[in-house]
């Protein structure tokens, strides 16, 4: 059965015949659509925090993004490789420069040393939001108490956090389950004979059981054997089946033999790769994150994959039977490769990193952020390598636009978020530098930082299950239509780059002022169509008549 | 391609004429006198609103120009490649006609409909509109009721000063939200209110401790408490916003601030090859003429007779409850009518694409001066409406209740409280406008009218008279 839908490649085409995309100066395409400016104000905002440590700190170097006071708006947790992890809980006032005091996190100052990423997750469906802490040596489920407080649950839970490298998470509700199970992605296992060349580690899958009481615990973990040293791990869709694969990435510096990774995960089952029996397609890259996003709105999802070198954007082929993992690459075709340098004269290929789509200029068309950076000074690799913002442009393809924006700074980018954190309905990003300063930038819109100017209309939802488990709805497709116009985007846990965000979903509507927003719940079932108007916070309660708002003032 | 050249607006010093320098529209200078096209003139907006000059004239004049001017495939008129719709929405095949009564492009000038008595005011049946969403049903062909809505012309006299209550209005109802919101996360418990301004309610908001809103109960206004006060739904915030859409809807011309590269990845959405039709200042020029039209008034030297029946109507009026929504007069506290307004979106110019907005000040012109004020000073607008949603249908009065269609979230049988001033010169009446007296239009009425209107009928036919003679001293001067 081929599946229905406008190919994104026909799409494109006739898009490429209609309207030529300006070149800028330099002999680049220039952006049609507007570019937002950003501004970096880390210190100001009182963030201090550097992401530090040997070569088992080359790689990791995340940042989870989520409330954990209440007040929703965003927090982040910051890791710190050999240096402590460190929380900031957000203090900025609606639309005014960005603000941060750091906290307790509750962990002893062994804890919060090294740890390479974070996950904000409802593990426990308290409706306060926990963090998963990947860690070189033992991992930390820390269940939040409130009030930006956590306590370290892994003995309560059951849970055994291992002595891996752990630089890769993902969870799910899989149907039938009240918690969420969870996977880590570990990368190279240092005592093995002969590392760490070939030696990457089992990664693992970690199923919720129910204890008699009704709590959750996580006793048992089954091996996702062979590992190949992943950086990025998703529950994913990706064939509209309603049943989420575990897609990983992969790193092909250290693995033999390896490939990009895709388990089926049946509920109740052991875990299975697909395999090329299956239709999948062995790729070798230096997989690092991965970013996902249904670009065509045809239900399946596209893969944005960075990595040393170019980008792939990987599409489920059309030719294919929609049961088969086969995919094209359209990472050219669209000019989202970022295989080198934009800025400089550096012709080295590009490191790439965290990934995330995102509308950052509120056109309603999804943009691309990248963060990049060398390893450390590997010198076949770019070193000045500046973070990637492409931005979707009305033919289909993107457009580089990191330098007019303000973020190509010269620091080696690993994880990263973008979230808006002073409420003002821009999209304002943090990086996690190496061995350099947290980038914490401001976005603007078409402003100054004295006078920040909007670009689009735009639209934050929020989505919850409150009388039930997955309170957070994790597995919903959240769907937002403004005339003839749908985007669609999945409430999901993991990717990126040891990364992770939980919170309000931001949609650019461009000049719509209203639109019509529906949810598909975990469980297949679809909401009816809420009436919302543009430039607001909604939440929609499952089995709500009508959204409720929420007002930062 | 034939393109409208753009000039920059010249700060013309013009002695002969007045004192100070002075605001003149650029004009094309290679356009032949017997040009047949009418977009020949554009204003600066941002150098006009930066000098010392009086806005009002120098935009008035090509207003007026351009709201009389029939649009012209040389002006960019016709959009063979989209829809009519608020939001850019391309065709699904392409339009057998240029122009076409139903999906429009249907009018060759806004005069075109809009001159009864004069430029600006209402139409006949004969100028009625079909109003669609032109999204899912973007090329129909049919007057099936199924697939639009047919609308007579609203009359636009006194717009600017409808716009500026609404503003007011908006503001207001913010202000109690937020201290609402307030009062909430200072208690810790959920608190309630009741939404009123300038003596119209508009519902309840329930606000929580979390900052969360409930807007389940707010009454005759949208969830985000922008007063829109146009069209006979009252679903466009602004006459920009009106402007800009009616110029695509109508005329097929289509203004950047929407329709623009920025927006699109096109200059030219319409695919008619005429890139950026319509300009800021154009654009602005149109909504000063129409902020600027003279209120409706009382009709002069009536015959004794009719004063008489005048005014014990006007009591009457008041006394079965008419006036609860037809409310006489709202109170204005601001006369300066900024340009853009505060509460426009993207896709409409905002003041936050301008260096600063235009200052047109209503209270320079003789007729608003003309205005009634409260002992507040404030000026008192006859405007006969409380700019507020009922639903005007049951189903046994379910005359207004003869659309298919929601438009804009509002439902089918919810208009906005048509404002009366200026009804004289209006008919026919009703959002059809296929009622011929004011007799059988306030008889149409139903839903929460449905007790005004059985006071009404119940009248003695003396009384009744004294009602339409009342409504029939409501003029639009000609």
């Amino acid at each position: 059965m081929k599946r229905q839908g406008l190919p994104l490649a026909a799409a494109l085409t006739a898009a490429l015949l209609s309207t030529p995309v300006p070149a800028a100066e330099n002999g680049a395409p220039a952006s049609l659509a507007p570019i937002p400016r950003f501004q970096e104000e880390a210190a100001t905002a009182g963030i201090q925090h550097s992401y530090d440590g040997a070569w088992e700190f080359f790689v990791g170097g995340g940042v989870a993004v989520f409330d954990c006071n209440g007040d929703r708006f965003p927090d982040v947790f910051l890791a710190g490789g050999k240096s402590p992890a460190q929380l900031y809980v957000n203090a900025s006032t609606t639309s005014g420069p960005l603000k941060f005091d750091r906290s307790g996190s509750g962990l002893s100052d062994k804890q919060s040393r090294n740890v390479l990423g974070a996950y904000p997750l409802d593990f426990d469906n308290d409706d306060i939001l926990d963090l998963v802490l990947l860690r070189l040596g033992e991992n930390l489920l820390l269940r939040g108490r409130g009030d930006c407080r956590f306590e370290v649950a892994n003995r309560t839970l059951g849970f055994d956090g291992g002595r891996a490298w752990t630089t890769a998470f993902s969870a799910t509700f899989e149907a039938g389950l009240a918690y969420p199970t969870l996977a880590f992605g570990n990368y190279v296992d240092r005592s093995a004979p002969g590392s760490p060349w070939g030696t990457c580690h089992d990664n693992a899958l970690v199923r919720p059981v129910t204890t008699g009481t009704g709590a959750v615990s996580y006793p048992e973990a089954q091996r996702l054997s062979p590992g190949y040293c992943a950086l990025s791990m998703l529950f994913t869709d990706w064939n509209r089946s309603g049943e989420a694969s575990l897609r990983i990435s992969n790193d092909r510096h250290y693995y033999r033999g390896g490939q990009e990774q895709l388990w089926a995960v049946p509920p109740g089952r052991p875990p299975r790769p697909y395999r090329k029996s299956d239709g999948w397609q062995h790729l070798k890259i230096w997989g690092m994150g991965i970013a996902s996003i249904d670009l065509d709105v045809d239900g399946f999802p596209e893969f944005a994959l960075t990595s040393m070198g170019d980008t792939k954007l990987q599409k489920l082929d059309d030719e294919a039977d929609e049961t088969v993992p086969i995919y094209r690459d359209i990472a050219f075709d669209l000019g989202v490769t970022a295989h080198r340098p934009y800025r400089g004269d550096d012709l080295k290929p590009s490191t790439g990193w965290h990934s995330e789509f995102q509308d950052v200029n509120n056109d309603g068309l999804w943009d691309l952020f990248i963060a990049k950076g060398n390893v450390e000074a590997m010198p076949d690799f770019a070193a000045y390598d500046p973070d990637n913002l492409l931005l979707g442009q009305w033919t289909g393809k993107f457009v580089e636009a990191g330098e007019g924006a303000g973020i190509a700074l010269d620091r080696r980018g690993r994880g990263a978020g973008m979230a808006d954190f002073n409420a003002d309905g821009l999209l304002d990003l943090i990086v996690v530098n190496r061995s350099a300063p947290v980038s914490l930038f401001r976005n603007l819109g078409r402003g100054s930082a004295d006078a920040p100017k909007p670009l689009g209309n735009w639209l934050a939802v929020e989505i919850r299950q409150p009388r039930q488990g997955n309170i957070k709805a994790v597995g919903a497709k959240i769907s937002v239509k403004t005339g003839n116009r749908t985007v669609v985007k999945d409430v999901q846990v993991g990717a990126g780059h040891a990364s992770g965000q939980m919170g309000f979903i931001h949609f650019g509507l461009g000049v719509a002022e209203r639109a019509n927003v529906r949810v598909r719940w975990p469980d297949g079932d679809w909401s009816h169509a809420y009436r919302v108007f543009a430039n607001g916070h909604v939440i929609i309660e499952r089995g709500a008549e009508k959204v409720k708002l929420w007002y930062p003032e | 391609m034939t393109q409208r050249s753009k000039v920059p607006v010249r700060l013309l010093i013009l002695g002969s004429l007045l004192c100070t320098a002075t605001f003149s529209a650029a004009a094309s200078p290679e356009l032949p006198p017997w040009s047949e096209k009418a977009l020949r003139d554009d204003i600066d907006i941002d150098a006009l609103a930066a000098s010392k000059d009086d806005p009002i004239p120098v935009l008035r004049a090509l207003g007026e120009h351009l709201f009389s001017a029939k649009f012209t495939t040389l002006d960019g008129a016709g959009r063979p490649d989209a829809t009519g719709a608020i939001v850019p929405t391309k065709v699904r095949r392409p339009l057998p006609q240029s122009f076409q009564r139903l999906a429009g492009p249907d009018a060759n000038a806004c005069a075109s409909c809009h001159n009864e008595p004069v430029d600006g005011g209402a139409g006949s049946f004969t100028a009625n509109v079909f109003v669609s969403e032109q999204f899912e049903s973007a090329d129909f062909d049919t007057i099936d009721p199924q697939f639009s809505n047919e609308r007579n012309t609203n009359a636009l006299q006194g717009a600017g000063l409808i716009e500026l209550l609404a503003r007011e209005m908006t503001s207001d109802l913010r202000k109690q939200r937020k201290d609402l919101l307030e009062m909430a996360r200072a208690s810790g418990q959920p608190e309630k209110a009741a939404l009123n301004t300038k003596g119209v309610s508009f519902g309840f908001l329930t606000a929580y401790p979390d900052g969360t809103l409930d807007v389940g109960a707010l009454d005759g206004i949208d969830h985000d408490l922008t007063l829109r006060p146009f069209s006979q739904k009252g679903v466009f915030a602004s006459l920009r916003q009106f402007t800009v859409n009616a110029m695509n809807d109508h005329h097929g011309i289509q203004a950047g601030e929407r329709f623009g590269a920025v927006w699109t990845g096109s200059d030219d959405y319409d695919g008619d090859g005429y890139p950026d039709e319509m300009s800021p200042g154009q654009i602005s020029a149109l909504v000063a003429w129409q902020a600027t039209l003279p209120a409706p008034g009382r009709k002069p030297d009536l015959p004794g007779i009719w004063q008489d029946a005048a005014r014990e109507g006007e009591a009457l009026f008041g006394e079965i409850g008419c006036a609860a929504c037809h409310v006489p007069a709202l109170p204005l506290d601001n006369l300066v009518f900024h340009d853009p307004g505060p509460f426009d979106t993207a896709g409409t110019l905002r003041q936050s694409d301008v260096a600063a907005p235009l200052a047109l000040d209503l209270g320079t012109l003789d007729w608003v001066r003309a205005l009634q004020r409260d002992a507040q000073g404030r000026v008192l607008v006859p405007l006969y409406g409380d700019l507020k949603r009922h639903t005007i249908a049951d189903p046994v009065n379910d005359t207004f209740g003869n659309e298919l269609l929601a438009q804009r979230f509002v439902a089918r049988d919810v208009f906005i409280t048509a404002e009366l001033w200026g009804i004289a010169s209006t008919a026919p009446y009703g959002h059809r406008g296929d009622l011929t007296t004011l007799s059988e239009a306030i008889l149409a009425h139903g839903g929460e009218a449905a007790q005004s209107r059985e006071a009404y009928a119940a009248l003695l036919e003396k009384d009744r008279q004294s009602v339409v003679a009342f409504l029939r001293s409501l003029e639009i001067a000609p």
